[in-house]
């Protein structure tokens, strides 16, 4: 034992004195002071100090770290020679898990203990696990921005923070599923809404939010947010991290393994939050049709995740459904006395006849609206002057099998017309239906959208189909009252769906709401029918589908030029981009790569491609050491295969981004 | 999935609206006879395509007789179809019941004294995906009786059955078909009778059969239009309805790879000088089809664009997007944010342009035309674009292309492939079928259309092309890390601090692969290949029992193929 003395009191032994504080990292914390040898082992020296607090509590997750070496005593059978610890070192007994908030993609904030002395990768593998998100490779830390001076106090509106530091997971076992969600949400009311706070995607953010947020303005801009990547390699404490900072938790490489709606609630939602967030603060540009679309499906998401309608049934397809149905009715029929009236209703397909008012757009006729004996069967709309020729030849029939439906509504100027462009062997018919009020406009509007599709008035989803189109009306009508008591304001027509809350600030600066809506509205159309895990993927893939999906920019400076460039990481290449231009000059695929080099001291990266080109540049936004962590990654990304399951390489990862301080 | 559905929806109301026959056949003799001659039949046909009379009126004498004598054919397996069908229900009233159900109502939509209509389905309908509102094989069965059932149920399950077979023959009946005239290269034309159902690829298949040439995934249809002076390559998996009108087989290269290719190739060469191997292809192609979603290539440059109304043409920037093509208005630059909108794919399809130069005063001969594929006349609303070369046509032709089918294409492409291996294999066996008639009027379609002793070889070629072109894309998944070890250079050669990661890559890579791989045996054999495109709900998933008979029977093939060699 260490300690062992003379009667004058002088140590015989070599042992001397270790002063550890307890607590994390603060200098005016309670402390012990320990008799130890160099021979002494982690271990022995966490016993005295436990001995020597003489407190009853869980130790069990407190490890010494070592301030001046910025490193964690880990290995409990090493000595204190080994680690080269001496009197005067500055040791910490403290916790491993320690408490951040973590931003994540949605941009709510959550409160979760994390490791703060395992490599961040493997931090990151943890709080992925209990978030329930899968493929934690492709997710990663950054440090939060650092707040600008604020001009004038503004209140910030207080945010709800979720809370799961309580939550321990026990290790190893993929969590069960109880209740519709991982087991360990279900515990208590809280954290079952943090977990639907989690798997479902949040209500579009408030335009004014949207229009103060930090956009990027330029390039350069742009590879701001890529220079506070946190290093895989070095665990939080390492890298300056304290308890209770906040932390960015996002998908850092841009390449998604095995999307699977069913097993990915968490990861979807999540992603599809990261997706429309990119949009939103014009991280990626989009061009106009697509930001319709984007809004579209986002009003749509949230139309559904409003209405809780998340769940799917399971698995059968409703179309079966009403055929099976429709089947075992036809059965029962010609069993039993057919009833004449019964077999009718099946088998005749309704129609839509009534007086509407139909203009159709010439070249040189100014003529308006003029009213016709309008019916509509199977999928045919056929004109007449009058009821009582109906009879006869109409003046015109179009078939409206693939056709376009276009809505041109104004409810609160009461004006419901069905814009139709109906393809002929000459050309397109545009033609306009007025109706009268919203129930004849729903009737009408429905047929069309089906018989466009090729279907029927008898088709099973004319009912729904109408009751939509309704829904929809009274969604774009005034909020409280109806359309009588508010006067006509600017945005009347936007109470159900406030259009700016859905698309980037310049379109909300480029058009009015009342313009945006209608275009909304029209892209809905085609994206109405989808479920919402499966609109959240269509949004993920259109995201995917632009051109600058998935690139992250970083300001390099190549070797022998003069003047700083961009280089953008994608999953699949690198860029080089003209900074001030941003027209991108060369292309180099990571299939083509022999190899990569950093010179940490002079701060370059080198790669060489195949057919003997060399590449070199200095890094200059960001550290050489988060370029070459997205070139590993996505080297290591791509050796991932289905076969290996969720089972990580970690080694690999870590080989392949980490490593100057193995040299 | 959503096509399924609508399919459904599309088959639910067919039956529906076809029920009062079925019930007049029956014997429920209460309602009245349906109008002989729905509007609507009329309609389709005067707007997408010939009449049929028409197209039986121009046909030659020889074949229209070649068509009937197939038509005859078809009629007898039907009917040998049917009286299997009989006597499995074993209710011989229902036979003639449903015979003449189908030849009724078969005959009615067409409206013309031909029953030809009423021949029931054709001898591919087993090569379609399985329709997923196949009567047969969707309805809910009752529950299979465990004890003898009783009189009652007995009848009600006779009963049932007859509807469910009833249905089935309405359904076939009520099917278009369509004459259409295939131009074959040698100039000799073909008539062929199609179903609307049937797929492009089917009926590329049922002309493979008919003149015996080798199924090779190059082969594709033609539409053209002589009116417009377009022509429009068809895709495999569209239906006929919308593609046919008077087909041409040539002998062009079909699918995205062969483009793919070229039109990296030419990036690619730019820079190195240097063609891409076939490595570098199949990672490319699995890249570009098998993610998520689609990455429809880069594509934009300078076009001419032919202004309405006029003949003269206008040189516009254009940029292709997954969303449509774009251009850049005067004195913008070409960012997102500034791109205006020239046209969206949902509605329209692509055709090439043929002798536009002498039409519209094109500026080259290198043209393709969007429009709705029911448009037929000129029209403002057909969009004509004019490239520089054949080239640039060609990457604008199958950009589009990829951005308007995606992942269809490369599937397709995939199945062509198994077919063209399955098929040769086929042959290879011997069983070819010596039931076809030899027709005097088509020759061999490219020329080079070998004696069937020739076949085997080929056969051998193809499969062993599809081996490779497998075993390139197992390869392929490892790729990223093999070039790196290739060449890992000693860590001592590094500058100072210089870190390697090659070393470590090659060293880990190792590691992984003999910890994956037990027996060294096994290890030669590169892994099974990738299982990323299998994506959960793309088509190849949802492409039903057949494909994946096909892809089961490919792999045993090739497997014991693997194991004689």
């Amino acid at each position: 034992m260490a300690g062992m003395k003379t009667a004058s009191g002088d140590y015989i032994d070599s042992s001397w004195e270790l002063r550890v504080f307890v607590g994390e990292e603060d200098p005016e914390a309670e402390s012990v002071t320990l008799r130890v040898t160099g021979e002494s082992h982690i271990g022995g020296v966490l016993l005295k100090i436990v001995e020597q607090i003489n407190r009853k509590q869980d130790w069990s997750d407190h490890a010494i770290w070592w301030e001046q070496k910025r490193q964690w005593l880990l290995q409990t059978h090493w000595t204190l020679d080994k680690y080269g610890i001496l009197a005067d070192a500055r040791l910490f007994f403290g916790p491993q898990h320690r408490p951040v908030i973590l931003r994540l993609p949605n941009r709510r904030a959550l409160r979760l203990r994390a490791s703060f002395s395992q490599p961040l990768f493997q931090a990151v593998a943890a709080i992925c696990r209990l978030l329930s998100i899968r493929h934690p490779e492709e997710l990663s830390l950054l440090r939060a921005p650092e707040k600008k001076e604020k001009k004038k106090k503004e209140k910030e509106p207080e945010e709800e923070l979720y809370d799961l530091s309580k939550v321990v997971l026990a290790g190893g076992v993929a969590p069960a599923v109880f209740r519709g969600m991982p087991a360990h949400f279900s515990d208590s009311a809280q954290t079952e809404a943090c977990y639907h706070m989690l798997s479902r995607p949040q209500p579009p953010p408030d335009p004014l939010l949207l229009q103060r947020l930090p956009r990027p303005s330029s390039l350069s801009d742009k590879t701001q947010l890529h220079s506070r990547w946190l290093d895989s390699s070095r665990c939080l404490m390492q890298q300056g991290i304290k308890a209770g900072d906040v932390l960015w938790l996002r998908f850092k490489y841009y390449s998604f393994f095995d999307l699977d709606p069913k097993t990915d609630p968490v990861r979807l939602t999540q992603l599809y939050e990261q997706a429309r967030w990119d949009l939103l603060l014009e991280e990626i540009d989009c061009t106009e049709e697509e930001m319709m679309v984007f809004a579209a499906l986002q009003y749509h998401i949230n139309k559904l995740s409003q209405s809780g309608e998340v769940g799917e049934p399971a698995g059968t397809d409703p179309g079966l459904d009403d055929l099976d149905a429709a089947l075992s009715n036809l059965e029962v029929k010609l069993e039993g006395s057919a009833p004449t009236d019964v077999l009718d209703s099946l088998t005749t397909i309704p129609e839509l006849r009534d007086y509407l008012r139909i203009f159709r757009p010439r070249k040189l006729t100014l003529k308006g609206y003029r009213q016709h004996w309008v019916v509509f069967k199977e999928t045919t709309l056929s004109y007449y002057k009058s009821q009582d020729e109906a009879p006869g030849d109409p003046i015109q029939q179009l078939n409206l099998k693939g056709c376009e439906v276009v809505p041109d509504v104004n409810v609160s100027g009461q004006k419901f017309c069905i814009k139709l462009l109906v393809p002929s062997p000459e050309g397109m018919s545009e033609i306009y239906l007025r109706c009268q009020d919203e129930q004849q406009y729903a009737r009408w509007m429905a047929g069309c959208r089906l018989a466009s599709k090729g279907r029927t008035m008898a088709d099973s989803s004319y009912a729904s189909e109408v009751q939509a189109i309704l829904a929809f009306l009274s969604l774009q009508r005034t909020g409280g009252g109806g359309p009588g008591n508010h006067p006509q304001g600017p945005d009347a027509s936007a109470e159900g769906l406030n259009p700016y809350g859905l698309v980037a600030p310049r379109f909300q600066r480029k058009f009015k709401a009342k313009q945006l809506t209608p275009r909304i509205l029209e892209a809905h159309q085609n994206v109405a029918q989808l479920s919402l895990a499966e609109a959240q993927l269509r949004f993920i893939q259109a995201w995917q589908s632009l051109p600058d999906f998935g690139i992250s920019y970083v300001m390099v400076r190549f070797k022998g030029s003069r003047k700083d460039e961009i280089l953008g990481i994608a999953n699949n290449r690198l860029i080089r981009i003209d900074l001030a231009v941003g027209d991108v000059v060369k292309t180099w695929r990571f299939s083509n790569m022999r190899q990569w080099n950093v010179n940490w001291d002079i701060r370059q990266v080198a790669i060489e491609f195949d057919e003997h080109i060399n590449v070199a540049f200095s890094c200059v936004s960001a550290s050489c050491r988060i370029v070459h962590e997205y070139i590993g990654g996505y080297i290591f990304l791509s050796t991932r295969e289905r076969a290996r399951g969720e089972e990580l390489d970690e080694d690999l990862f870590l080989q392949l981004t980490g490593g100057h301080e193995a040299f | 999935m959503g096509e399924s559905s609508e399919d459904i929806d599309q088959m639910f109301s067919t039956l529906l609206g076809e029920m009062d026959l079925l019930t007049q056949s029956l014997g429920v003799d209460t309602l009245p006879p349906p109008d002989p001659n729905p509007p609507r039949a009329e309609f389709n046909y005067s707007v997408g395509f010939k009449d049929l009379n028409e197209s039986l009126n121009a046909l030659e004498d020889q074949d229209l007789e070649a068509l009937m004598a197939d038509l005859v054919a078809d009629i007898s397996e039907a009917e040998q179809r049917t009286i299997q069908a009989q006597k499995e229900s074993s209710q011989n009233q229902h036979h003639s019941a449903s015979l003449q159900a189908s030849n009724f109502s078969g005959a009615a939509p067409l409206g013309h004294g031909t029953n030809v209509a009423a021949t029931g389905i054709s001898q591919y309908e087993d090569d379609l995906p399985p329709p997923p509102a196949d009567p047969v094989l969707d309805l809910p069965l009752p529950p299979p009786p465990p004890e003898p059932l009783s009189q009652e149920e007995e009848e009600a399950q006779a009963k049932a059955d007859k509807i469910k077979l009833a249905l089935e023959k309405l359904k076939e009946a009520k099917v278009k078909k369509l004459v259409v005239k295939v131009h074959m290269d040698d100039n000799s034309t073909k008539s062929l009778m199609v179903d609307e159902r049937q797929l492009a690829r089917d009926v590329l298949d049922n002309l493979f059969e008919k003149t015996h040439c080798d199924c090779n995934v190059d082969w594709c249809l033609y539409e053209i239009y002589p009116e417009l002076q377009i022509e429009k390559e068809s895709v495999k998996s569209v239906h006929v309805r919308y593609n046919l009108i008077r087909g041409k087989v040539s002998s062009c290269k079909v699918v995205p790879q062969n483009f793919y290719l070229d039109n990296r190739g030419k990036k690619e060469s730019k820079e190195t000088n240097e063609k891409m191997n076939a490595k570098n292809k199949e990672s490319l192609l699995e890249e570009s089809f098998c993610g998520t979603s689609i990455i429809v290539p880069e594509l934009e440059g300078a076009l001419y664009l032919k202004e309405d109304g006029k003949k003269s043409w206008k040189r516009r920037y254009f940029l292709l997007r997954a969303s449509g093509i774009y251009y850049v208005p005067k004195g913008k630059t070409k960012t997102s944010r500034d791109l205006a909108c020239f046209i969206q794919f949902e509605n329209v399809n692509i055709y090439y342009g043929t002798q536009h130069k002498m039409k519209y005063k094109a500026p080259t001969d290198y043209c393709f035309v969007l429009k709705h594929p029911q448009i037929q006349k000129e029209s403002q609303y057909i969009k004509y674009l004019c490239c520089d070369d054949a080239r640039t046509l060609n990457q604008w032709v199958m950009g589009i292309r990829i951005a308007k089918y995606g992942k269809t294409l490369y599937d397709n492409y995939q199945r062509a492939v198994a077919k063209a291996g399955l098929a040769s294999r086929w042959t290879n066996l011997g069983t070819v079928n010596a039931a076809a008639p030899a027709q005097p009027s088509t020759g061999p379609i490219n020329g080079t259309a070998q004696p069937n002793g020739q076949m085997p070889q080929a056969a051998h070629s193809v499969s062993a092309v599809l081996q490779e072109a497998q075993r390139h894309a197992e390869t392929s998944k490892v790729k990223p890390a093999r070039p790196i070890n290739g060449t890992a250079q000693p860590n001592g050669q590094m500058p100072q601090a210089a870190h390697s990661v090659s070393a470590v890559l090659q060293e880990a890579q190792r590691h992984a692969e003999t910890s994956k791989r037990p027996s060294p045996a096994v290890a030669k054999r590169p892994p099974m290949p990738p299982k990323r495109h299998e994506n959960p709900g793309t088509p190849s998933g949802a492409g039903g029992g057949e494909q994946d008979f096909m892809s089961d029977l490919m792999k045993a093939l090739q497997k014991k193929r693997g194991n004689v060699s």
